[in-house]
C-alpha cells in the first residue's frame, strides 16, 4: 500500500485542467506531500451517489505548481501523449492485451470463488436453520404446521443470501439471475477490464516533447505555497466563501482551521469584507485568515521570492 | 486559557447536531466504505454517517494508525477495478472524426443523420442507460456525446475501444482484438471536444449520479450568436426592466379617488402624498402611497437563449428521474442550468447578466393551490428561474435564482397575511 510511484509523477494536463489518474500517485502525494486535490470521478462500486467520489483527481493549478517546483511531478500534455497509440509496437500491443486478459481471468476466478463461498455460507446457514427447525419441531407437538412454514421460509431466504456480485451494479440486469455455469472459467469468460491509466500501453517516461512548462498560477499562489510549506492541507474554498480552506492535517481526520483569502500587499480591502469573513469564519468555528506577499509581481523575478515574503493575519470575531 | 478554549471547541464539536450537515460538503472518511458490503445488493445498504474527526494532529500512534486505516480504505476504494462481465459487456467504439457510416458499408452515404458532436458509438446498445442518452443512427447504432461516454466508462458500464485506425491495427484483420480505452484516455480524447469543459462535465456527471436526465441546451455553444439575418430586431442590449405603476386597478382607483376628492387636494405638489381629503379605508391610503414604480417580471420580454453573456447562459436542461423521457421529443425541462467556473468568472454576475439570463428562460409563474395560499412561497418561486452551477476546482455549488414580483403582492389587500411587526417576517428569498 505504501508503494512509491516513479518520480517525477506525470500530471495530466487535459483541456486546461490538471488531473491525476493513478491511484498510487494520488495516495503518495497525499501521504508525502500534503496534496489532496478534489476527487471528481464516479466510484464504479457505488455509482449512484455524490458523497464518495473516485478517480480522477482534479488538482488546482497551485497544487500542480507546488509539486513541479518541488521536483516530484511534471506536466504532461495528455492529448499529445495519446497520439502515441498510433505508433505502438505490435509486440507491445499484443503483450498489453495478453496482460489485460490474464487480469480479466483473474477477476473471473476471484468472483466465482467468492460466489462459491457465498453459496457455501448460504447453504450452511440453511442447514443450521433446518437443524434448529428440526429441534423446534421435535419439541413442538403440531408437526405439520411447522414443517410447512419451515419450507416456505427456506425458499424465501435462498435468493436473498445467494447474491450475484453484479447485482449491485445495476448495469447488468441480466446477470443477477444467471449464475456462472462452470466454476473453472475458460478463456471466453475473461472479464473485460477498463484500466484507469494509459501507462501501459503507452511508454512511461513521457518524451520531452509532451512535457509542458510550469502551471500558470493566480495571484493567490504565494499564500497557498506559504501555508502548504507550513504543513497545511488546502482545498478549494468556495463552499465556505473563501479561496482556500486550510486543514491542520489530512482532511480525512481533521476539521479545517482557517478560511483563507489572499490579497496583494497594496491592495485596498473593503472593511466590510473583513467583517464578513470574520463573522463567517467564527460562525463555522474557523479562523478567517487574510494574507499575501509583501512584494508584487513587478518587484520580483520569480514566484519563489514572493512566497518568502508572505505574511498572514487571522481575524476572529470578538463580539465586544 | 488555551486548554479551556480547546475543551470548549471539543465539547461543541461533539455535541453539535449532525443532521443538517450535507455529507458531500466534507471530506468523507473512506473507512466508512468498508462497512458497505458492495457484494450485497445496494437496496439494503444506506450511506454511512460521517466519521468522527479530531481537532488537530498530535504525535500519538493511535491517531497515526487511524489515519493510516482511513487512507488505506481510501486507497482500496479508489483502486476498485472496472470490470465487465462478458455476457453483459456493452462495447463502444471511439470515433475521433465524428459520426460516420459503418466501415463495412463501402457506399457513399452522405451522412448518418447524427450531429458531429457525437463521437462514440455503441454497435449493440443494451441496458437502461440508452433511454435518456445517445442518439441512434439508421444502422441501429447509438451515438454518444463525449460527456455521456465519459460518464458511462467512469461508472464501469461501458467498455470503449480504440478504433483500429488509431492503434495501428490492420483494419482487415478481424481476429485482432481492439485495445480498451483507459479512463485517462477517455478524458484525454473526449474532454475539450465540442465545448465540453471539465466544469460542465463535473456538473453533468454529478447530476447523472443522482439520477437526473440531462441534455445539452441550445445555448451550449459559447460562440453561437443569435441568427441576425432571421431576427435582427431580437438582438438587444439588456434594458432596465420594465416598470409598472399602480396599473389598471390604480386607474380605476383614481376614478374613485376623484369622486372622493374632486378638487384635487391630494395633489402631491401641494400637500401630503396621501392628500388632505377624507379617507374611508386603509387600502385607499396605501394605494396613494405607492408612488415608487415596481418591476413586473411577467411583463418582461422573452429573449433568445443565445442573446446572453457567457458564462451566464443555460447549457443544460435537467429532468427529474420520474419524468417520462422520449429522446425524439424532449419535454420542457424542469431545471435550466448555467455553469460558471470560479477561476474564469471571479465576480458575481451583474444585473444585466442575470437579467438577460432570466429573460432567456420561459415564464414560469407560481401555480397551484399551495402557491395561491402561501405568499412567501410565491415570492420564492418567482416568475422565471434558473440554476447556477458554480464550480470551484471540482467542487460544485448550486444556486437558484428567481425573478420575484414583490410589487404584485399587495400586503394591504391580502387576507390572512401575517400582520404585526416582524412576526413572521424572517424569510430571505434570493432576489435580484
Amino acid at each position: 500500500m505504501d508503494s512509491l510511484p516513479t518520480l517525477p509523477i506525470p500530471i495530466s494536463f487535459i483541456s486546461g485542467r490538471y488531473l491525476l489518474f493513478s491511484i498510487d500517485a494520488v495516495t503518495y502525494l497525499r501521504r508525502e506531500h500534503n496534496i489532496c486535490g478534489v476527487l471528481i470521478g464516479t466510484l464504479p462500486q457505488i455509482p449512484q451517489q455524490n458523497v464518495f467520489l473516485g478517480l480522477p483527481l482534479e488538482l488546482m493549478p497551485e497544487e500542480a505548481r507546488v509539486l513541479v517546483d518541488r521536483g516530484v511531478a511534471c506536466i504532461v500534455d495528455e492529448a499529445k501523449a495519446h497520439d502515441g497509440m498510433k505508433s505502438l509496437l505490435e509486440e507491445d500491443r499484443r503483450q498489453y492485451l495478453r496482460e489485460l486478459e490474464s487480469q480479466g481471468l483473474h477477476a473471473t476466478r476471484i468472483l466465482s470463488d467468492r460466489k462459491g463461498q457465498q453459496r457455501d455460507q448460504a447453504l450452511k446457514k440453511l442447514d443450521e436453520k433446518a437443524k434448529a427447525k428440526a429441534k423446534a419441531k421435535a419439541k413442538a407437538t403440531k408437526a405439520a404446521d411447522d414443517n410447512a412454514s419451515a419450507s416456505s421460509s427456506a425458499q424465501q431466504d435462498e435468493p436473498a443470501s445467494v447474491v450475484d456480485l453484479f447485482a449491485d451494479d445495476g448495469s447488468n440486469p441480466a446477470s443477477s439471475s444467471k449464475p456462472l455455469t462452470s466454476s473453472t472459467p475458460d478463456a471466453q469468460l475473461a472479464m473485460g477490464i477498463t484500466p484507469a491509466t494509459s501507462y501501459p500501453p503507452l511508454p512511461h517516461p513521457s518524451s520531452s516533447s509532451q512535457l509542458l512548462s510550469k502551471p500558470e498560477v493566480p495571484l493567490s499562489y504565494p499564500l497557498f505555497a506559504h501555508l502548504h510549506s507550513r504543513g497545511y492541507f488546502l482545498s478549494p474554498g468556495l463552499r465556505f466563501g473563501c479561496q482556500y480552506v486550510a486543514y491542520p492535517g489530512d482532511p480525512l481526520r481533521f476539521h479545517s482551521h482557517f478560511l483563507v483569502v489572499s490579497a496583494e500587499w497594496d491592495q485596498n480591502i473593503d472593511l466590510m469584507d473583513i467583517v464578513n469573513g470574520g463573522r463567517l469564519g467564527t460562525g463555522v468555528k474557523k479562523g478567517f485568515l487574510l494574507g499575501g506577499p509583501e512584494k508584487s509581481r513587478e518587484e520580483v523575478n520569480s514566484e519563489a521570492e514572493r512566497v518568502e515574503s508572505v505574511r498572514a493575519f487571522s481575524i476572529e470575531w470578538a463580539g465586544m | 486559557m488555551a486548554d479551556a478554549d480547546e475543551e470548549a471547541i471539543r465539547a461543541t464539536s461533539t455535541e453539535a447536531p449532525q443532521i443538517e450537515t450535507d455529507l458531500s460538503d466534507e471530506t468523507q472518511d473512506f473507512r466508512l466504505l468498508n462497512h458497505l458490503n458492495f457484494l450485497s445488493d445496494t437496496s439494503s445498504s444506506s450511506l454511512p454517517r460521517r466519521g468522527e474527526k479530531d481537532f488537530e494532529p498530535n504525535p500519538t500512534e493511535f491517531q497515526a494508525d487511524v489515519l493510516a486505516a482511513s487512507r488505506g480504505a481510501m486507497h482500496n476504494a479508489l483502486g476498485h477495478p472496472r470490470i465487465h462481465h462478458p455476457k453483459t459487456q456493452v462495447i463502444g467504439i471511439y470515433a475521433p472524426d465524428g459520426p460516420a457510416p459503418p466501415p463495412e458499408l463501402k457506399v457513399d452515404e452522405k451522412g448518418t443523420g447524427v450531429s458531429p458532436e457525437y463521437c462514440v458509438y455503441v454497435p449493440v446498445p443494451k441496458g437502461q442507460y440508452f433511454k435518456t442518452m445517445g442518439r441512434a443512427d439508421r444502422w441501429n447504432r447509438v451515438w454518444l456525446l463525449p460527456e455521456e461516454a465519459m460518464y458511462l466508462i467512469e461508472r464501469g458500464t461501458l467498455d470503449i475501444k480504440w478504433p483500429s485506425e488509431l492503434t495501428g491495427i490492420d483494419e482487415n484483420d478481424v481476429n485482432e482484438p481492439a485495445i480498451p480505452m483507459s479512463i485517462q484516455a477517455a478524458y484525454a480524447c473526449l474532454l475539450g471536444r465540442s465545448g465540453l469543459t471539465l466544469e460542465r462535465y463535473t456538473v453533468f456527471t454529478g447530476l447523472k449520479r443522482l439520477g437526473y436526465a440531462v441534455t445539452r441546451a441550445p445555448g451550449w455553444d459559447d460562440n453561437a450568436q443569435v441568427n441576425e439575418s432571421k431576427n435582427e430586431s431580437n438582438k438587444k442590449a439588456y434594458t432596465q426592466p420594465q416598470q409598472r405603476g399602480p396599473g389598471l386597478a390604480g386607474i380605476i382607483g383614481r376614478c374613485f379617488s376623484w369622486l372622493d376628492d374632486p378638487f384635487g387636494t391630494s395633489s402631491t405638489a401641494a400637500g401630503p402624498v396621501v392628500g388632505c381629503g377624507i379617507h374611508r379605508n386603509y387600502a385607499a391610503v396605501y394605494r396613494k402611497l405607492a408612488i415608487i414604480p415596481w418591476y413586473d417580471p411577467a411583463a418582461a420580454e422573452t429573449r433568445d437563449p443565445l442573446d446572453t453573456d457567457v458564462p451566464f447562459r443555460v447549457v443544460f436542461h435537467v429532468y427529474k428521474p420520474s419524468t417520462p423521457i422520449k429522446k425524439s421529443a424532449w419535454p420542457a425541462p424542469e431545471f435550466r442550468i448555467a455553469v460558471v467556473n470560479t477561476r474564469e468568472q471571479t465576480s458575481i454576475p451583474t444585473l444585466a447578466q442575470v437579467g438577460a439570463l432570466l429573460e432567456s428562460t420561459p415564464l414560469d409563474p407560481p401555480r397551484g393551490e399551495k402557491m395561491d395560499r402561501l405568499m412567501y412561497m410565491r415570492l420564492r418561486h418567482g416568475y422565471r428561474n434558473v440554476v447556477l452551477a458554480v464550480v470551484d476546482q471540482g467542487v460544485t455549488s448550486f444556486l437558484r435564482i428567481s425573478d420575484a414580483a414583490f410589487g404584485k403582492e399587495k400586503l394591504y389587500e391580502a387576507k390572512g397575511v401575517p400582520t404585526g411587526p416582524k412576526r413572521h417576517g424572517n424569510f430571505r428569498p434570493k432576489k435580484r
